[in-house]
């Protein structure tokens, strides 16, 4: 109930009442990744794919199985061919970028550790 | 001399010359990669094909050609050769389609992007785009040391680095194996090359194959400013670029100058820039209550004016080290003249040169390129292979050249040359003087023959013997004629000849290095002056008030009481007369760190505590003054020009022979002065070169 | 033809003795000593009327290669160099002269010796070559042991032999690369000039010769030049050792003469073309390193340096190699390409390179894995080696395949067109070249 007033209400966040609608018209469901973000296919065009987010609507939350399927550039999609992640295919992760988890280089004023030699540093010798 | 149609253009020539340097003397422009001018002939790259009119119709390869190989036309018109065609622009076009078909496309992650000989000329005779459809070949990269870094893939096979390490570096440890497409550069046993001039296969290098271990990765040319500058690790003083980057010294290249380093510096000379980052003096300092501390500048020079002031001139001294420059040493002469000091001395290691008896007595007379005219050589008491390693080439050039005899009494090393040994002491150098070895004459025959004298030779009791003994054999073996000096001293600290020169050496009554070090543990001496010095026994000046004036934390910065910080060679102009006399400058490539300044500077504002100010305010005056009291030094660059007759007088001193060994002061080629002792580079090489790490890193 | 009497290599198939005793009984070392006494000058004079052109491949006239060797020596010793490298693929000529004839050699060396006034030879014999080298190794001692040559021998000229073993390199045949492995180096072709009559074997005056030139000298001499000049062709004169291999009923070694046909080469001596001269591929007619000639051409081609250069190809060191139609000639020129690959010894860019690329781009045109414009890009790169290299090598590796595309560019196009027509969609191609 209360994803369905979210929908109604803030819909700059996710998807929105039409796209439910949409889908429970036009919509075949064809699989549901990982995170939760189910996958559709238009009833009539089997070109027409799309997809509705499990939380805020963010297109690289779409895994890398199924991007492909999304983009077309193949019609299987990975719940059809027995598909295992590769070492490389990391799960999605959020943009940090403004938050206090944002990425810092060593050095940083926000970070510990010792930047990295630039041009112009010298070590200075001390006596002790 | 020999005539010949280049491009239609008849020109004439000395009939020694390649079609090549015909060509060039005709301007038209030949591209290579395997021609060197100061190596052998590969021809094996056959970039420089030119057509020969009348010869098989085939391109010729120019660089292993000469003019006398071709014969003129019929009715004796001169040979022609032409470099513009369209048959010499296909040739060349092809062999750059072949060198290209395996060379990988590495340009934006090489090292050697922007100097490349082999872009460059793809510019010139390369196509766009490449037919070659099959896999690349990749090559294994090799150790060949840490100064060294290799990726064979990019090796184009010019053979130049093993000509070099062979003809120039003397060792075998090069070599190309395999053949064909499998062709290698390799050390064979992939063990760490042990020349001190390994360095210089990185520029012979045309390509990205071989370049620099240390400096990979940290700068591109194009960003690099660029300043002509003089060396000061060895006395040599090898005429080098240092390329900075804002405030940093990024890399150092040789210069040509065919009177002293040709094209060639040493791995010393190279690889140094890491120790000007490290161990560096960037602001004063004073010691309180036995602790060295941070202070301002006039905070120590008040400390060294009250020290100053506390004691009497007789107890003062001075001692200049290996890497003072002239400017600053006739400042600190100039300071110890007005507080009317007499304790001064340029020779830490304490030899017996003495500017009194004459330049001619303490320089190589013969200058550097003389080497190669000479017709017999001895070595006494030195190993220029770790003293002067750009000499040591030198005279192995003129050995291979020539086969001139070569004799040495000292240390037995391996010079890359042969040599005859004589002994290790004074008295087989007495032996060569009293002509009782064959040696003597073989001088004597000679008609140039060269006497080279190590520094380390004159130091120590029998260094006065050692002296008169080379003197004399100069002049008995006629070494001293009008046309000929082969008396020649061979330095080993770049500061040396323009010390004797400016005269910082003991005035009348004065103490000198080995005097003052026995006034100080006497308690007889409060102040000394260092100078960059650091290769004394600073136990003796434990009590004395040590005023230390230079660029890196060694050992002189740890026994004194002010440290006044200035700069390296690469951060000032200064000038530096190198062991044949040759005066020389070098020209400030960047800014010293934090508060160091340049030495002159410091001595000046120091002379203003101390009472009156030296007269003069910045360094044109200083050198204006300089050249009024020694004119030479205004000399630039002009090869010395020294009276012999001061050896001959030198060689009337009757010697009382003495049994002492003559052997070189230098033990670690890689540690000789502050700077280098720095260096990671250099103790990582010193502690190869000793047998620390023999295997490759990975 | 060549008649018996003319035959000058008489044991070649070693039916009698090949040691001294054999030879003697044969007529080797009869009139030596007076042929030295005659000197030098009669010595060159009668090869260069015989009209001997160099055995080894390039064909050029024995006797003015002597002619080159300073007249008077400046004090440095003259070195004879015998070539006995014998690697060229299809070759198999001087290992019978060094296994079954060797005093021929032996006899040759000295008189060639006094031709240009040196008092070393030195034979550098192939490193595969075991047996020869052993045979030939004990015809130098018997003839050490009978005085014929050595310090003070019978015929008054001060000679030694050197049999040198290599250690099997192609390259080594090329005679600068040849002296490089003598002098103990890399067997890597030198630049010339200089050349090794004015700067050879240590610095020295040298001639190098092939076995063959060496080993017939004597019997030119006995015989007289005009003689030799009597058989074959003008400036084709003499006598040669065929070695036919390849598809014909009897491949053999013998010695003919020069200028006969080919057709009259294979029937008399092979028992001709197997399956008849229609199955007549294609040949080649003097080893692995010449252009190959398509078979209609080459029936009445005549057999020597001239008559070959007509028919687009060379006489080399008169290797045959039949191929008849059951041959795949593309394969066939890609295995040549290979060994040139091989052997290419890496000391110039095109040879080095361009030898790898050639034979990568014959592999691919074997499958008929390639572009038709391929085929011209081939040929170019055949041209871009050619002439640009320090040794022949260079030449010799585009000689085969320039041959190849000249006479059998269809063959190779309709190899392309079959491995497109068989392509499949999901890119398997059944390959051609597997069975």
């Amino acid at each position: 109930m209360k994803q369905l007033f979210a929908e109604i209400f803030i819909w700059w966040h996710g998807q929105t009442m039409g796209t439910r609608l949409f889908t429970a018209l036009n919509g075949k469901f064809v699989g549901e990744d990982d995170a939760g973000n189910k996958y559709y296919v238009s009833k009539k065009d089997p070109k027409k794919r799309w997809v509705t987010y499990n939380g805020p609507a963010e297109a690289s939350a779409i895994q890398a199985g199924w991007h492909g399927w999304m983009h077309g550039r193949t019609d299987v999609p990975p719940t059809e061919q027995n598909y295992q992640a590769k070492a490389w295919e990391k799960p999605h992760h959020e943009n940090l970028t403004g938050t206090a988890a944002a990425y810092r280089p060593k050095g940083s004023l926000l970070e510990d550790g010792k930047r990295p030699n630039v041009t112009g540093d010298y070590d200075a010798w001390s006596p002790e | 001399m020999a005539n010949i149609k280049v491009d239609g253009q008849e020109i004439e020539v000395p009939d020694h010359y390649t079609l090549m340097q015909a060509c060039e003397e005709a301007g038209a422009e030949v591209p290579r990669f395997c021609y060197h001018e100061r190596l052998s002939v590969a021809g094996n790259c056959r970039m420089c094909l030119v057509e020969v009119k009348g010869g098989p119709p085939k391109p010729a390869a120019s660089c292993a050609m000469s003019v006398r190989d071709l014969r003129p036309g019929p009715n004796g018109e001169a040979p022609e050769v032409f470099t513009n065609t369209p048959m010499v622009k296909k040739a060349r076009e092809g062999v750059m389609e072949f060198l290209l078909i395996n060379h990988p496309l590495d340009c934006p992650i090489c090292d050697q992007a922007g100097e490349c000989d082999l872009q460059d000329q793809a510019m010139a005779y390369g196509v766009d785009s490449s037919r070659y459809q099959e896999n690349k070949r990749a090559v294994e990269d090799k150790y060949i040391g840490p100064l060294v870094k290799t990726i064979m893939t990019r090796c184009i096979h010019c053979t130049r680095c093993v000509r070099f390490t062979t003809e120039v570096a003397g060792i075998s440890e090069l070599g190309l194996i395999g053949r064909g497409e499998d062709a290698e550069i390799t050390t064979y046993l992939e063990q760490a090359m042990t020349s001190e001039l390994q360095g210089n296969v990185i520029d012979l290098c045309p390509v990205g194959a071989l370049t620099s271990k240390p400096y990979e990765f940290t700068a591109r040319p194009w960003e690099l400013n660029k300043t002509e500058s003089i060396d000061v690790m060895d006395a040599v003083g090898s005429n080098i670029r240092v390329d900075s980057r804002g405030r940093e010294v990024m890399r150092i290249m040789p210069r040509i100058n065919e009177a002293v380093n040709e094209e060639w510096i040493s791995d010393k000379t190279r690889f140094i820039w890491d120790g000007l980052k490290s161990q560096r003096l960037d602001k004063p300092y004073v010691k309180k209550s036995k602790k060295l501390q941070a202070a301002s500048w006039n905070d120590a020079f008040a400390a060294v004016s009250r020290a100053v002031k506390k004691t009497s001139a007789d107890k003062i001294g001075a001692i200049a080290g290996d890497l003072a420059g002239v400017e600053e040493m006739f400042a600190l002469k100039g300071i110890m003249e007005q507080l009317g000091v007499n304790n001064l001395d340029c020779r830490p290691a304490g030899s017996a040169l003495e500017p009194s008896k004459g330049r001619a007595s303490y320089i190589l007379n013969a200058g550097i390129a003389g080497i190669e005219d000479a017709d017999a050589i001895l070595i006494v008491g030195s190993n220029p292979r770790k003293e002067a390693a750009i000499v040591n080439a030198r005279i192995r050039k003129a050995w291979r050249a020539s086969g001139v005899p070569i004799a040495v009494v000292g240390d037995q090393d391996d010079l890359k040359f042969d040599y005859e040994y004589l002994g290790k002491g004074v008295e087989s150098l007495a032996a060569v003087a009293a002509g009782d070895v064959e040696f003597a004459k073989t001088l004597a025959n000679a008609e140039r023959p060269m006497i080279i004298v190590g520094e380390g030779a004159l130091t120590g009791t029998a260094g006065k013997d050692v002296l008169a003994l080379a003197s004399s054999i100069a002049k008995g073996s006629g070494a001293l004629s009008a046309d000929w000096n082969g008396f020649a001293v061979l330095h080993n600290a770049a500061a040396r000849v323009g010390g004797l020169d400016v005269g910082f050496v003991p005035a009348k009554g004065g103490l000198d290095r080995a005097g003052m070090d026995k006034a100080a543990a006497g308690g007889d001496l409060d102040v000394v002056f260092l100078l960059g010095a650091d290769d004394i026994d600073m136990e003796a000046y434990k009590d004395a008030f040590v005023v230390y004036i230079g660029s890196h934390g060694d050992v002189g910065a740890h026994a004194a009481d002010v440290i006044l910080p200035g700069v390296t060679y690469t951060e000032k102009s200064a000038t530096y007369v190198n062991t044949a006399g040759l005066v020389q400058q070098t020209t400030r490539a960047v800014f010293g760190p934090g508060d160091a300044k340049e030495d002159w500077a410091i001595l000046r504002a120091l002379s203003a505590h101390l009472g009156e100010a030296l007269p003069y305010d910045n360094l044109n005056q200083l050198r204006g003054a300089l050249y009024a009291q020694h004119p030479h030094f205004a000399d630039i660059e002009a090869p010395a020009q020294e009276d012999a007759k001061a050896i001959e007088k030198l060689a009337k001193v009757p010697a009382k022979i003495k049994k002492a060994a003559l052997s070189t002061p230098i033990n670690d080629f890689y540690l000789t002065n502050p700077i280098a002792r720095a260096s990671a580079v250099m103790a990582e090489c010193s502690q190869l070169a000793a047998g620390g790490v023999n295997e490759a890193a990975e | 033809m060549l008649s018996d009497q003319d035959r000058i290599f008489t044991n070649l198939y070693n039916q009698g003795d090949w040691g001294l005793e054999g030879a003697l009984k044969r007529g080797s070392w009869s009139q030596t000593k007076s042929f030295i006494d005659k000197g030098r000058d009669w010595i060159t004079e009668e090869v260069k009327s015989s009209g001997l052109r160099g055995r080894g491949g390039a064909g050029f006239p024995t006797g003015l290669k002597w002619s080159f060797m300073p007249k008077v020596s400046d004090g440095r010793p003259h070195y004879l160099v015998v070539n006995a490298d014998e690697s060229e693929p299809g070759t198999c000529k001087d290992r019978e002269i060094m296994r079954h004839d060797p005093h021929h050699l032996v006899e040759g060396c000295l008189l060639a010796g006094r031709a240009m006034d040196a008092h070393h030879a030195y034979i550098y014999v192939r490193g595969e070559f075991v047996r020869e080298r052993e045979a030939l190794q004990a015809a130098v001692d018997q003839a050490y042991d009978a005085n014929l040559i050595g310090k003070n021998n019978v015929h008054g000229w001060d000679f030694d032999i050197i049999v040198h073993h290599g250690a099997g390199a192609y390259i080594c045949g090329e005679e600068t690369a040849l002296l490089e492995s003598l002098e103990g180096k890399k067997g890597q072709p030198r630049l010339k000039p200089p050349f090794p009559a004015g700067m050879g074997l240590y610095g020295c005056p040298t001639t190098v010769n092939n076995v063959e030139s060496i080993a017939v000298v004597p019997e030119i001499l006995r015989r007289g030049g005009s003689w030799f000049a009597g058989l074959g062709r003008e400036n084709n004169t003499g006598s040669k050792l065929f070695c036919v291999s390849g598809h014909v009923n009897t491949p053999a070694t013998f010695e003919e003469e020069m200028g006969i046909t080919f057709g009259e080469l294979i029937d008399k001596h092979c028992g001709g073309i197997r399956g008849g001269w229609d199955n007549l591929l294609a040949v080649i007619p003097g080893g692995s390193s010449v252009p190959c000639v398509p078979g209609d051409k080459m029936r009445d081609a005549i057999m020597d340096f001239d008559g070959l250069r007509e028919v687009g190809s060379s006489l080399g060191t008169a290797a045959v190699i039949v191929m008849d139609k059951s041959t795949d000639i593309i394969a066939a020129i890609a295995r040549l390409s290979y060994f040139y690959k091989h052997e290419s010894c890496g000391q110039c860019t095109p040879c080095r390179e361009g030898t790898g690329w050639m034979y990568r781009v014959m592999e691919r045109m074997v499958r008929g894995e390639a572009q038709k414009r391929e085929i011209d890009m081939l040929f170019e790169v055949t041209k871009q080696v050619e002439g640009h290299t320090i040794c022949a090598l260079g030449d010799a590796a585009a000689w085969p395949i320039q041959g190849l595309i000249k006479n059998f560019r269809p063959v190779i196009e309709e190899r392309i067109d079959q491995y497109t027509h068989n392509a499949k969609a999901d890119g398997a191609v059944p390959s051609i070249a597997a069975e």
